[in-house]
């Protein structure tokens, strides 16, 4: 039996204990609103009883620990996801800009420049010793050629910018895997202390989303409370309380690899802003500059093949229309036209001024399969589809990514977000315990002082 | 226990306003518009098919100003030749009259004399140019195709005999010349010869049926040919048309791949707008809904 004395322990304790209640409530409460907050619980529990007699009598109630409720596995669905969500969106934000320079309704792309360029031909061809019209040739393929000069600057612009962008992009991984490291620490000395390393947690995790966004991890438990977090080709970023920070080294293209401790991983990112960004530098653009490089490199040599088969106003031989490329890699962007007399230009094939058959010859080259099995045009056409589907289908999958991470952030809210309502009545069940608490505290009180009052003389 | 819900429904909710906002943003540009397609993004396959839309579409409009180039031109060699024609049939009234045996040497000569001016009329004819480029030399445009030797009067034809053609539409030649040597010479002679010879037997009084004859022969092959150039002007007339058909038919194959259907836009787009009121009116709701510390005493 435990007298009144013990009672009036109980009754502090469940004071204190309740007190830690409201406590916890009022700081869920007011963290309702912290990004990446987990909503905490009092774990109260019965303190040992002790046994008088055949009896059992309970000794009342203590705060056992403070638990954060989150769901490991929700969080790393959720880092996972934003994996995709970063790559996807940085792939997305390089290709609206590289659209951007093919939008033929808008009045950018080749399509427009081409067909002049041929038109001009057509009209050669129906006035072949028209001075004016030859100038109109030459015109027409000067605008071609500063079109293509002009699209193939604008794309090693973006590519730059990219490359600039990634090296940003490097150095803000390197900052986030430096404070991962710290808050790691944090969590493994807590955990070790046996203290609630919930909120340490929730930095964490907050980090490691961030994290997320910009490079693919894959988290392994080091015990203890410690992750270990490498990119998922198994390059160390953080062990312990150790960060490995990335670097860039220029590559023999002039643009940076990321290196980390000595290795280049640049190809091993698979997901992550980084990898949209490389993916944009090292693919997307150098695979839109091939095809222009390829149409133009392809377009020139037909014509200066044509030119050389036919005669010029004065009834010489055709020389090069255009200044042959070197080689197809740059072709784009050197395109130039050769010739600046405009009756230097070969529209006959018998010498004589009004002959238009090599006019003929070289519109009907826009018609031929001269680029890569396909006409100019057609070629044209399907790098137009290319560039338009990469992005449109990065955009539904950054549509449909959206709305999964959407959907596993409302899962880890239901788990780990607070719900204010809950928390009120969690204030008021404490609220209660602890004046009826003092209540009793009270009685036993006024109990002791009516023993205590009996007993004196 | 059923299982909790996210207690925050503010980011749900921010997704779907945005959603309806960029929904109605999308009607709209359609609508302002009038294209569906205003990114390769947003259709790359009708975006890639307008590429050779456009194209053909503007290779029209150039056959249509050539043709406009051509028939000029050829208006200009067709009232030529027609103003031959004129002169020779004016050669063969005078060489008949001439062969009447009632005239005297004197009114043979005055007659002769007309042949001779004539001859120089239809020379200047068979010289005409267009902008500067001869239009029956062939393709020796710039040099005067017919030149007559000052002593002895004979014309010779220093043009050559190519022919050229020009595409008036895709995959459709058309021949653009018929040369000098073609119209003006034949095997008996021509034009300038039978009128030459038709002088001197004018002169001479001898065989000046002969000479008419000639020159009828020389008109008949003149007409043949010139028939060409009423053909061509016929094929160019009728190319116009097909190419503004073909116009026609481009742009509304611009309008079915890129462009917006005004009533569906618009419908999408008021659908957009109440979604988004409803959609704003609820989130107001749920933001100001009451909680549990609403109902507790102060």
């Amino acid at each position: 039996m435990g007298g009144l004395s013990a009672s009036l322990n109980i009754a502090l304790q469940s004071l204190l204990a309740q007190q830690d209640g409201i406590s916890i409530a009022s700081n869920n409460i007011a963290n309702v609103n912290t990004p990446g907050y987990s909503r905490q619980v009092a774990n109260l529990v019965e303190t040992p009883p002790v046994q008088f007699g055949h009896s059992l009598f309970g000794t009342g109630v203590e705060l056992q620990s403070v638990t954060s409720l989150r769901d490991s596995v929700l969080d790393l669905r959720v880092n996972q996801e934003t994996q995709q969500q970063g790559q996807l969106n940085a792939f997305i934000g390089g290709g609206q800009q590289i659209q951007a320079l093919f939008n033929q309704t808008s009045g950018t792309g080749l399509q427009g420049p081409l067909t002049a360029f041929f038109n001009s031909l057509s009209q050669l061809a129906s006035n072949p010793s028209d001075i004016n019209t030859r100038q109109g040739v030459l015109t027409a393929a000067q605008n071609l050629a500063s079109a293509f000069n002009q699209t193939s600057a604008n794309l090693a612009t973006q590519q730059r910018n990219t490359d600039l962008s990634l090296t940003q992009t490097v150095s803000q991984v390197n900052s986030l895997t430096t404070q991962i490291a710290t808050v790691n620490g944090q969590v493994s000395a807590a955990t070790g202390a046996g203290q609630n390393a919930g909120p340490l947690i929730d930095q964490r995790q907050q980090l490691l989303n961030q994290l997320s966004n910009l490079v693919d991890i894959s988290e392994i438990n080091a015990g203890h409370g410690s992750l270990t977090v490498t990119t998922t080709s198994g390059t160390p970023l953080v062990v312990a309380k150790q960060s490995f920070a990335l670097s860039t080294q220029a590559s023999a293209n002039g643009l940076q690899d990321v290196y980390s401790q000595g290795a280049d991983i640049t190809s091993s990112i698979t997901s992550g802003q980084l990898a949209g960004e490389i993916q944009i530098r090292d693919q997307e653009i150098p695979s839109i500059q091939n095809s222009l490089d390829t149409l133009a490199f392809s377009l020139a040599n037909a014509v200066n093949t044509q030119s050389a088969a036919g005669t010029d106003l004065n009834g010489n031989a055709g020389g090069n229309f255009f200044v042959p490329p070197a080689a197809q890699a740059g072709a784009a962007s050197s395109l130039a036209v050769a010739i600046t007399d405009p009756a230097k230009i070969a529209a006959g094939q018998d010498g004589s001024p009004g002959d238009n058959a090599n006019a003929n010859a070289l519109l009907a080259l826009q018609n031929q399969n001269i680029v890569g099995g396909q006409t100019p045009l057609t070629y044209y056409s399907n790098t137009i589809y290319k560039i338009g589907n990469d992005l449109a289908s990065a955009q539904a999958n950054e549509q449909s990514g959206s709305t999964v991470l959407q959907q596993l952030q409302n899962l880890q809210g239901g788990v780990s977000g607070v719900d204010i309502n809950e928390e009120a009545a969690n204030l008021i069940r404490y609220q209660t315990a602890y004046e009826a608490s003092a209540r009793v505290s009270a009685v036993i009180d006024s109990l002791l002082q009516t023993t205590i009052n009996t007993f004196t003389p | 226990m059923p299982i909790r819900l996210d207690p925050n429904l503010l980011p749900s909710l921010l997704t779907s306003i945005q959603q309806t906002l960029q929904n109605e943003t999308t009607a709209s540009q359609e609508l302002a518009t009038g294209r569906s397609v205003s990114q390769l993004s947003d259709n790359p396959a009708a975006a890639a098919a307008l590429v050779s839309n456009f194209n053909q579409s503007s290779a029209d409009d150039q056959y249509i100003q050539n043709a406009a180039t051509l028939q000029a031109r050829f208006q200009t060699a067709d009232a030529s030749l027609s103003n031959v024609v004129t002169v020779l049939t004016r050669a063969i009234t005078l060489g008949t009259e001439g062969a009447n045996g009632t005239l005297n040497a004197g009114d043979r000569q005055a007659i002769a004399g007309e042949v001779k001016g004539l001859i120089s009329q239809s020379l200047g004819l068979a010289n005409t140019t267009y902008q500067g480029a001869y239009l029956f030399a062939g393709t020796a445009v710039n040099t005067q195709p017919f030149v007559q030797d000052p002593v002895t009067g004979v014309v010779t034809y220093t043009g050559n005999a190519t022919t050229t053609s020009v595409q008036i539409e895709n995959g459709t030649q058309l021949g653009e010349n018929v040369p000098g040597s073609q119209l003006f010479q034949n095997a008996s002679g021509g034009v300038f010869t039978s009128l030459q010879d038709l002088y001197t037997s004018l002169q001479s009084g001898n065989g000046i049926g002969a000479a008419v004859t000639e020159v009828q022969s020389a008109l008949t092959q003149l007409s043949t040919n010139r028939v060409f150039y009423g053909n061509a002007l016929n094929q160019i007339s009728l190319s116009d048309n097909f190419l503004s058909q073909d116009k026609l038919d481009l742009s509304s194959q611009e309008n079915t791949l890129v462009g917006a259907n005004p009533a569906a836009a618009a419908s999408e787009f008021s659908q957009a707008q109440t979604a988004n009121q409803e959609l704003l009116a609820a989130t107001a709701k749920v933001l100001n809904l009451p909680t549990l510390f609403t109902y507790l005493p102060v």
